[in-house]
């Protein structure tokens, strides 16, 4: 039987009822996992969610996540997930958009959607427009930067301390004793190349042996 | 009473930011009266931890309330981003340090749900069964809080003798009083002595309800305690599923939603127990179902302890769990097995699931996404404070700043969680 | 085999065990007999009282704080030993940070045990308060909380357990009964 993991039962024909609830503006649904995701275009997700949640009966939203792809045009993708309480069921609602883009906001929907969206803008730097209130919610005052960007170091570029002369804490680029110690597991068969001392022109010699 | 509670937040008060906006504030348009604004903490100990509230005061009726959060952010989800599957577990246990292994749950379901992994039935009994007993140690915390923030001392010197109890229980287990890293996935870590699971079967049977019963009939039917908690912050059913509330808030507000009963995980489909809900949608409705759900989490254990069988209590695929140490002494494979495990990890398929379980706190999801390597590409936790906390403005408009400390100790906040 | 080392000389610490000498208690009961007063220096004076009444500040921020309190709850019952938890900084001796520190909370925490009144103590409490901990690497933790506040003992564990923060008060009180009052 597999996993133990909470079992969500897709209802009979759920895929086909959402596929044409959203319609035109559905551009995936993937079923994995035994959980259904749909990927909408960005413009239309305020349609989209009003739909679901109207129609379909997902009252909730239970959790706005950002994820970061470095190499894809539109690198980011912000995923909804919702929650039928009355017909006991998750759905998953994903958009992509850039640095630049704004995402239509779903406050006006969930007033819950408030928090969620501050804290993708906070970690990712993603715009929601129609967000009144979009401050930064986890990090320092004054940070600069988004901390969940693969590109954004784990150390981050500032560390604090208390100058003795200033009488006030202090920021300072980072400075680490230790660094943080990262490992390659991959296998020299099909991962990182080791040139081992010595050996450098080991492979220019081979291929001139060839010619 | 007022002037007391002012006093002692802006007092206790870190960043003691007391300010009186002069001229007319929103709400006020009489002439010399003024609008403070009040700051709560981040330093306060009803705050349940780093909590700081700046409050718009109409004289002593809250009419705006700002939640600060972060105090406590990480950069959990960050740090996991560059830990291998297993060295990630530990940061769920310090997520909510109030419910350790309620944390643990969500994190290594998911992991199973991605690999397909079967878990044996012993491995899950037990993590039910002590899923419970988290959820108890969890409620004792919550409840005396809750109660000694509204003034009432005795009850919690009660309520923590139960806690330290179910502390040893866990230390007995795992070794550790409240970072247990018990579950794992495919199972649990190790086996517990017969001679745990019987004293905890008598510890369910004698010591608990005694302890508990008695400080509960302190404040349950107690004048003062209702007075402050009765018709207190009134969240109707169409705004908690608005708000996104979850665990004892949604069932408070009369929803009787329960992931334990409706999308059951591990062995809670074979679990007889009955979900509590509120009448009055109001902070005493959610105390009290806190409390009727510590009495069936004490039912569901017994049920563990009389249905749990005998077998391994993890999964034998040696490729994820690592096989056990007197095995390692005799055979090469499971040596290279667990040298495998312990620096490079297992890999997990790529794909991405959202697994949510009901916490002691409401609903804790993790949405995995992993890459097929051994890191996940992405977790994202669904705390289930964050939800909660932001309709605090929504709760505390219109009330008394003496009720914020009975509002957020119905709420059950940990900012481990809500940060991260 | 290893090499016989030469016993440190203990000076005034007694070998474990030992109890204490009643010619001692004796000698001092007599004066007190014979001619109702003592003789002490303030400052010894001073330094017994203070060891004797610790009022501690509670800034727990994480996981630790959880054992703070139970420290503080019936079964390890710190108050035997004085120590007493107050909210107000104003009003309490010695800081215990509980948990990690952050950046964000850095500095409150600097503006309280500004607050507090002098002589002040701290208890750094846990390895994140030690040094970041599980968190080192993080962006937007402290690298242990001595980078901002002078820290006078520090409790390992994560979390360390209500004992270990018990010793870790009785040895705060051991350091002022030993080096009195610091000079910051």
């Amino acid at each position: 039987m597999g996993h133990n993991a909470p079992a969500v039962v897709n209802p009979e024909g759920i895929a086909d009822e959402l596929r044409a609830l959203v319609g035109a503006d559905l551009i995936a649904l993937v079923e994995a996992h035994d959980e259904i995701t749909l990927i909408v275009a960005r413009e239309s997700i305020e349609r989209v969610m009003v739909k679901l949640r109207d129609e379909a009966a997902y009252q909730q939203l239970m959790e706005i996540a950002g994820v970061d792809y470095l190499d894809r045009a539109e690198r980011f993708e912000v995923v909804y997930h919702l929650l039928s309480v009355t017909r006991n069921h998750r759905v998953r609602v994903k958009v992509s958009t850039d640095e630049a883009t704004p995402v239509p906001s779903v406050t006006a929907i969930w007033p819950v959607a408030g928090w969620l969206e501050r804290e993708v803008y906070d970690m990712y730097g993603v715009i929601f427009s129609g967000n009144e209130d979009l401050r930064r919610i986890l990090t320092d005052y004054g940070f600069s930067g988004y901390p969940q960007r693969k590109d954004f170091p784990l150390t981050g570029y500032v560390e604090l301390r208390y100058s003795e002369e200033d009488k006030r804490v202090v920021y300072e680029p980072v400075k680490l004793a230790q660094d943080f110690r990262n490992f390659d597991f991959m296998s020299p068969w099909e991962g990182a190349q080791y040139v081992l001392p010595g050996d450098e022109k080991a492979s220019e010699n081979a291929s001139e042996k060839k010619a | 009473m007022s002037a007391e509670t002012l006093e002692q937040a802006g007092k206790a008060a870190a960043s003691g930011k007391r300010t009186v906006t002069v001229g007319n504030g929103a709400g006020s348009d009489i002439d010399g009266i003024e609008n403070y604004t009040v700051n709560f903490g981040p330093q306060h100990p009803a705050a349940h931890g780093v909590l700081r509230l700046v409050m718009e005061m109409d004289g002593e009726i809250v009419e705006r309330c700002d939640p600060h959060i972060g105090l406590l952010h990480r950069g959990t989800e960050k740090l996991i981003e560059h830990k291998t599957y297993l060295q990630a577990l530990p940061y769920f246990d310090r997520l909510d340090y109030c419910s350790p292994l309620g944390m643990e749950h969500s994190y290594v379901l998911a992991i199973e749900k991605l690999l397909n992994l079967e878990v044996p039935l012993r491995a899950q009994y037990l993590r039910v069964f002590f899923a419970e007993l988290t959820r108890i140690c969890n409620h004792m915390l919550n409840l005396g809080s809750h109660v000694m923030d509204v003034g009432a001392m005795t009850p919690n010197l009660w309520l923590f003798e139960i806690r330290e109890d179910c502390l040893n229980f866990f230390e007995r287990a795992s070794g550790a009083r409240m970072h247990s890293a018990w579950f794992r996935p495919g199972g649990v870590h190790q086996d517990v002595p017969l001679k745990l699971l019987t004293d905890i079967g008598e510890w369910l049977d004698t010591r608990l309800p005694r302890l508990f019963e008695d400080a509960i009939s302190l404040v349950a039917d107690n004048r003062i305690f209702k007075q402050r908690n009765v018709d207190i912050a009134v969240v109707s059913k169409e705004d908690a599923l608005r708000w996104g509330f979850s665990g004892p808030m949604i069932r408070g507000s009369g929803i009787a939603w329960d992931i334990r009963k409706a999308q059951p995980y591990d062995v809670y489909d074979r679990m007889e127990f009955d979900v509590p809900v509120g009448t009055n949608y109001d902070c005493y409705d959610r105390f009290m179902v806190r409390v009727e759900e510590v009495r069936q989490s004490a039912r569901i254990m017994k049920q563990c302890l009389q249905q749990m069988p005998e077998g391994p209590i993890a999964s034998l695929d040696r490729k994820v769990v690592p096989p056990r140490r007197a095995e390692m002494k005799s055979s090469m494979e499971a040596l290279i097995h667990h040298f495998k495990l312990y620096t490079e990890g297992f890999h997990v398929p790529a794909g991405e699931v959202y697994v949510a379980t009901e916490s002691p706190k409401g609903e804790f999801g993790v949405y995995l996404v992993s890459d097929g390597s051994n890191k996940p590409y992405r977790c994202k936790i669904r705390p289930t404070a964050f939800s909660h906390l932001q309709a605090m403005d929504f709760l505390m408009k219109g009330h008394m700043l003496a009720d914020v400390t009975a509002v957020l100790g119905a709420m059950d906040i940990v900012f481990g969680e809500c940060d991260r | 085999m290893g090499v016989e080392l030469e016993r440190p000389a203990t000076g005034r610490v007694p070998a474990p065990g030992t109890q204490p000498d009643p010619d001692f208690f004796k000698s001092l009961s007599d004066e007190v007999g014979n001619k109702g007063f003592l003789v002490t220096s303030t400052e010894e004076l001073f330094q017994w009282a203070r060891t004797g009444s610790l009022w501690w500040m509670t800034f727990g921020l994480a996981c630790c704080a959880v054992e703070m309190i139970h420290v503080n709850m019936p079964r390890y019952d710190m108050e035997r030993f004085g120590a007493a938890p107050r909210a107000s900084p104003r009003q309490s001796d010695v800081m215990i940070v509980a948990g990690t520190l952050c950046n964000k909370m850095a500095p409150a925490l600097r503006k309280v045990y500004d607050q507090m009144s002098e002589p002040k103590y701290v208890i750094s409490m846990g390895s994140c308060a030690n040094g970041g901990g599980y968190y080192h690497y993080s962006y937007s933790v402290v690298r242990g909380c001595d980078r901002v506040v002078p820290v006078d003992i520090y409790v390992p564990g994560c979390p360390p357990t209500a004992e270990a923060l018990l010793y870790g008060v009785m040895q705060l009180q051991r350091k002022i009964r030993r080096i009195g009052t610091v000079e910051r």
